[in-house]
């Protein structure tokens, strides 16, 4: 498998606080890459840094061939990201936001068109993106954002907590569009949460980080093989006490 | 094309139906007012020139009657009532008046024992507002009174009506003002009064502008930190000076649209406090010979279009300085509340030069207090038209060029912020930790 994102020793470093410690994994073509902990492990730190949103102390991400160090411009070409409890403008409908978007992406009216109309169909909001954004709901927000993120097809999609603050059924919906993007189109994603049991149902690999520490990545199944875990909650506390003991 | 998508999505952010609505309410109220101040400027100005006077004859004599009769010969509405006591409250209230004079009992006699007789005036105060309160009908009756017993004293002792004049007015004044090396045959408070009207607007301007620009930028900024959609843009491939200069250009677009409208608000609002009534009777009482325009052409205070661009230029740069002040505030926001109080800097800076050149030359300071008024860059604009107009043309432009000066080191350290982790990661917290901040313990802990 192509790998589309290749994470080295990645470090943030602040006044006080190790954020990220030496952070390494990759990501390969239609792949769902998940970090999972708790809040405050590093999880948004690490995403933040290969989003060429903040600097990294040491270390490099290449995402398609371009380094975030070196090339942020053409990284920010290839890549999406989705914050946690990202909002949207209020005042601006669904529709303008998403060719407002797109705008930031290609400069080809045809392209922006094209890349609103998928977006339109990913969201499955209907007349409902005449609307302005301020009289959406949390979930049809949090649907409209994750179209945005992909209309433009990027080599890979960067999603803080894409289901944070979200029900059961919307939760449910956008795991269900991720898988259906990368299964179909080949989309590759970076994901973070939280909610251990989710990732286990959506992500193709995941990588359990605590304090700014890569403990250990690998599949729900390897993973739960080897720590004789039933779920990846208990994979993650095992994991924790495991480094403390070490 | 890209910068083109961000400006637009800004002055759409900016210019909304709120705005527009708000901008045509000002320029209402605006007009609205100036023609209220007009009408009671005119009012006033008719009131002095056919006063309406109100008298109550407590003595009743030949000569108080005659004295009535000499009020009612000069064009005076004269109005007689009969009253008694001295309760004079109730007075004014059953008669329903504002104001009365009273001849009391022994007036003639008293002028013919050659003494000071007493007359009283009684007005009735409604509120704090000097316009409404302002009558010339006790003041006029009073002076007609003084002249009318003047005649008559002088007349007794045979004076003749010229000799009385030459005794109450026994110079002719002549009025001069000098500015710079020209000189002009007129008073200065005439000149003053005109020029202080002119010199009101842009102060006011000014400062409304300094704020609402500032506001908006840093709610745009902080709303955009806040909603998390500045995180958005950012991972975007557009460079970090394009979204930054997007946003400074529509707020400053927005600013010269609330500038327009101001100065045409505020004109017409000055135009109903300075009318030409007012000027023509200022030149009657002060004498003058010049007209008041005419004076200020001769003494060089009139600004050509040249000057006016001038001024134009340093009020947008201090536009641009208070937006690129505004970037580095609506950076440091973390929630909506501390996007109201982040303000206060610039709010600050700007009500110094504001005060200091409504009520005094910031020319006349002393040295000290002067350099660290002119250290502000937006005092500049404020003492801007005087610069001008007293050709202070050196300080204007070394204010001129300051004010470039300051532009650009406050741009370097925007785009610096901008181009860096900190407008993420900064924040204002007044003691308390910000969400970010939090995380970082949680990590530590």
């Amino acid at each position: 498998m192509q790998k589309v994102l290749e994470v080295k020793g990645l470090t943030k470093q602040y006044t006080k606080v190790l954020a990220a410690d030496n952070v390494s994994f990759d990501i390969g073509e239609g792949e769902i890459f998940a970090l999972i902990g708790p809040n405050g492990a590093g999880k948004t730190t690490t995403i933040r840094m290969i989003s060429t949103l903040l600097k990294a102390t040491s270390g490099d991400a290449v995402i398609d061939g371009h380094s975030i160090n070196k090339e942020p411009e053409k990284v920010r070409e290839c890549i999406t990201y989705l914050p946690d409890e990202a909002g949207a403008y209020k005042n601006m409908t669904g529709a303008n936001y998403l060719k407002f978007m797109a705008g930031l992406f290609y400069t080809d009216p045809n392209k922006i068109i094209e890349c609103v109309n998928r977006a339109k169909e990913i969201c499955g909001l209907g007349e409902r993106l005449n609307d302005k954004i301020g009289s959406y709901s949390r979930g049809m927000i949090r649907k409209l954002l994750l179209s945005r993120a992909v209309m433009t097809k990027p080599k890979l999609a960067i999603l803080d907590e894409p289901t944070s603050g979200l029900d059961v059924i919307n939760a449910i919906e956008i795991r269900k569009m991720i898988k259906k993007l990368a299964e179909e189109e080949g989309m590759s994603f970076l994901l973070s949460s939280h909610n251990m049991l989710e990732i286990e149902f959506v992500s193709d690999r995941v990588g359990i980080i605590a304090k700014g520490h890569l403990m250990v990545t690998g599949t729900g199944e390897e993973l739960k093989k080897r720590y004789n875990a039933p779920n990846l909650e208990e994979v993650f506390e095992r994991v924790v006490i495991e480094n403390e003991i070490h | 094309m890209k910068f083109i998508n961000l400006l637009q999505k800004e002055l759409k952010e900016l210019i909304n139906a709120q705005m527009i609505l708000s901008l045509a309410l000002i320029m209402l109220i605006l007009m609205f007012v100036g023609n209220i101040t007009k009408g009671a400027i005119n009012d006033t100005i008719e009131e002095s020139n056919n006063p309406k006077i109100n008298i109550s004859d407590r003595d009743d004599t030949d000569f108080t009657k005659s004295l009535i009769e000499v009020l009612k010969s000069t064009g005076a509405k004269v109005t007689e009532f009969d009253t008694e006591g001295d309760d004079y409250a109730d007075i004014l209230k059953t008669n329903d008046i504002k104001n009365l004079v009273i001849l009391p009992e022994g007036f003639t006699e008293t002028i013919e024992n050659n003494e000071r007789p007493e007359v009283l005036t009684v007005s009735r105060m409604t509120s704090a507002s000097a316009m409404s309160n302002m009558s010339a009908g006790n003041s006029g009756a009073v002076a007609l009174i003084q002249s009318s017993i003047a005649n008559t004293i002088a007349s007794n002792m045979g004076i003749t009506p010229e000799e009385l004049e030459l005794i109450e007015n026994p110079v002719v004044l002549q009025d001069n003002t000098v500015v710079d090396d020209k000189s002009t045959a007129t008073s200065i408070d005439n000149i003053l009064n005109k020029v202080m009207m002119q010199n009101m607007i842009l102060p006011i301007i000014v400062f409304l502008l300094i704020m609402m620009t500032s506001q908006s930028l840093i709610s745009s900024i902080s709303n955009e930190k806040i909603d998390k959609t500045l995180e958005t843009l950012l991972s975007s491939p557009v460079s970090r000076t394009s979204i930054i200069t997007a946003k400074m250009l529509a707020a400053a677009v927005v600013a010269l649209i609330n500038a327009a409208v101001y100065m045409v608000g505020f004109s017409k609002f000055i135009q109903g406090a300075s009318t030409e009534a007012v000027s023509e009777i200022a030149s009657d009482v002060m004498g003058n010979y010049v007209s008041v325009d005419d004076a200020i052409k001769q003494l060089g205070l009139s600004l050509s279009v040249g000057d006016y661009v001038l001024v134009g230029l340093q009020l947008f740069l201090t536009i641009m300085i208070c937006l690129a002040v505004s970037i580095m505030l609506g950076a440091l926001v973390n929630d909506t509340k501390s996007s109201q109080t982040v303000i206060m800097p610039i709010m600050v800076l700007a009500m110094v030069p504001y005060i200091i050149s409504m009520i005094s030359d910031i020319n006349t300071l002393p040295m000290a207090v002067r350099i660290i008024v002119y250290a502000i860059p937006f005092t500049h604009t404020f003492s801007g038209i005087s610069n001008l107009m007293f050709g202070n043309d050196i300080i204007f432009i070394c204010g001129l060029v300051y004010q470039v000066i300051v532009f650009f080191i406050c741009m370097f350290f925007a785009l610096r912020l901008f181009n860096s982790d900190k407008i993420l990661t900064i924040s204002l917290n007044f003691g308390q930790k910000s969400k970010y901040n939090r995380k970082k313990s949680v990590s530590k802990d």
